[in-house]
């Protein structure tokens, strides 16, 4: 027992003392790669324009806003979405109802389902400036962040959303939004 | 084993202190401010403030607040760990721009130089690219 517990230090000295990663506030060797996913050039818009129309297309994606500053042309906005995958939900349940029969009702306790995904949050920053050697351009950079919590309400995971067919998507959406908000429509 | 459990409780007791004395704690307020801060030779406080946001954008942090007239800007930045981090631009003697910035690791501040120099490196660069016009 008091073995146990002096195994139990170290662990616990670990989880205390989680450092800053070296390379916490260096660029990445993908920084430039990322940037380019991540930003859009906009023609014959004014920076306001961008902000309107990316405020409707952010409303059509169910998004609320949570902070808008205009002379910086910067918009953050979020929302909670479902995370659940239905593959992995029918997995964990087979393989919960297989420990539960062949543990004769012992092991019961659905553990596998309760670490399944269920919602995250997205946060998302949209920065909009005119383009430095052409001011008629506008350069519009987003990032995005997601949070998960699993079905008992813990943390699963918290990343930045590095995935070029999420920000294409984005972007698609957007170009339909500054047409339209070129057209008054 | 009584010895070993009531040092688990000690150490317990000692890493979860959770008492008012976290409000107002830090280390020596000169120092602290000394590293957080670096000037830039210029008085444009919407370019200075364009970079701070491309280089937090850069780092992968997402904006939370930013307020052009008090030029602050807070983010975030989620990996396996969270960053949050304030950025300030202030009128040193009405001829310069001072930038702070200071930064909590998880529950812990950043005070780590290095972890700054890391910082002011990146925004070097992009107030370089600000400056002379360069996309």
């Amino acid at each position: 027992m008091a073995f146990r517990a002096l195994l139990l230090l170290p662990l616990i000295l670990v989880a205390a003392c989680q450092t800053l990663p070296r390379d916490a506030f260096r660029l990445s060797e993908s920084a430039l790669a990322t940037r380019e996913m991540q930003t859009r050039e906009y023609g014959s818009m004014s920076d306001v324009q961008i902000l309107s129309a990316s405020t409707a297309v952010l409303q059509d994606l169910g998004y609320a806003i949570d902070e808008i500053e205009e002379p910086l042309g910067v918009l953050s906005a979020s929302k909670r979405a479902d995370a659940t995958s239905g593959i992995k939900a029918v997995g964990s349940l087979a393989m919960d109802g297989a420990k539960c029969i062949f543990s004769f009702l012992r092991a019961c306790d659905g553990k596998n389902y309760s670490k399944l995904d269920d919602v995250q949050d997205i946060r998302l920053t949209l920065i909009s400036r005119p383009q430095l050697n052409n001011e008629n351009n506008v350069i519009v950079r987003i990032t995005i962040q997601r949070v998960i919590w699993d079905k008992k309400g813990r943390l699963s995971e918290q990343q930045t959303v590095i995935d070029d067919s999420v920000y294409a998507s984005f972007f698609d959406k957007m170009s339909k939004a500054v047409f339209l908000e070129q057209e008054g429509v | 084993m009584k010895n070993a459990a009531v040092a688990c409780v000690l150490i317990l007791l000692a890493a979860c202190a959770s008492n008012n004395s976290v409000i107002t704690e830090g280390g020596s307020q000169v120092k602290v401010r000394q590293i957080q801060t670096r000037t830039y030779d210029t008085l444009d406080k919407r370019d200075t403030l364009r970079s701070v946001l491309a280089t937090l954008q850069d780092l992968g942090f997402v904006i939370d607040k930013a307020d052009y007239e008090l030029a602050t800007i807070s983010a975030t930045k989620l990996q396996d760990y969270q960053i949050r981090m304030t950025v300030t631009v202030r009128e040193r003697n009405g001829e310069r721009l001072d930038v702070r910035a200071n930064a909590r690791f998880n529950e812990t501040p950043v005070e780590d130089p290095l972890a700054y120099q890391d910082f002011f490196a990146v925004l070097d660069k992009a107030m370089f690219l600000t400056l002379h016009n360069v996309d």
